[in-house]
């Protein structure tokens, strides 16, 4: 179990390193696109480097959110099942939703 | 054998609130707070990679006041959440411990993110007018 916490440990600031380029991009673009109209959006989001970035942001956020959350279950839920069920629900629930804005990315790549 | 009944950590009740256990305590806020707000914008991807009509919808929730006032707290989430990772990086790297570093380092990142929320607003204000 200690080794798998290290690991986690580790990973946690892995991507927090990843993720300081990363949002600064990311609340640059967002504010940039928040008006835009769909064919904007369509036509920034479709480009190789945002697509990339945006998907780089999407898997590396989730995966921070899921350890972050780990973490505080790991200080908060004692109950040995409730513990294991909650931190599987997390991990599976970013999985699906990260598969599901890949998917979104992917089409909007390949021409909406 | 048995499992020891340890007491819950940390101590959120008992232990008298300071800037340092409120900073932490917020980093985690925020933390949660920007994880549920990946599915705003995962509604965002999904609509504009849906339809016409979906797009629309998610821009006419931006444009509410609900939806601003989401997007004000998202953003002043990002810079706290970020500034006040850094300053834990910089803890895990061993630096900073010292308890006036602390406070002065708090202090900083609480007013740091004040500040670029409300610039980032004025920025993008400037750059499109109101949403």
């Amino acid at each position: 179990m200690s080794g798998a916490n290290v690991h986690h440990w580790r990973n946690q600031r892995i991507s927090a390193l990843v993720l300081i380029p990363l949002t600064l991009w990311f609340v640059a673009a967002i504010y940039a696109h928040l008006g835009d109209d769909h064919a904007q959006f369509v036509a920034w989001l479709s480009r190789p480097l945002p697509a990339l970035l945006m998907a780089a942001l999407v898997v590396s956020a989730a995966y921070h959110f899921a350890v972050g959350v780990r973490e505080v279950l790991v200080d908060y839920v004692q109950d040995p099942r409730l513990h294991r069920l909650s931190k599987s629900a997390v991990y599976l629930g970013n999985l699906a939703l990260t598969l599901i804005a890949l998917a979104a990315l992917a089409k909007i790549w390949l021409g909406g | 054998m048995t499992p020891v009944e340890r007491p819950l950590s940390p101590h959120l009740l008992i232990y008298k609130p300071q800037l340092t256990s409120l900073g932490s305590l917020f980093h985690r806020g925020t933390g949660f707070a920007l994880g549920f707000g990946f599915v705003p914008l995962l509604w965002w991807l999904v609509a504009a990679a849906w339809s016409d009509g979906a797009y629309a919808l998610v821009q006419s929730f931006w444009g509410s006041w609900f939806g601003q006032f989401c997007f004000f707290g998202w953003t002043f989430s990002v810079f706290y959440h970020l500034l006040n990772g850094i300053r834990h990086l910089s803890w895990d790297a061993g630096f900073g411990f010292e308890l006036k570093t602390l406070y002065r380092t708090g202090w900083t990142v609480i007013t740091a993110s004040v500040v670029l929320t409300i610039a980032a607003y004025i920025v993008a204000y400037h750059l499109r007018g109101p949403l």
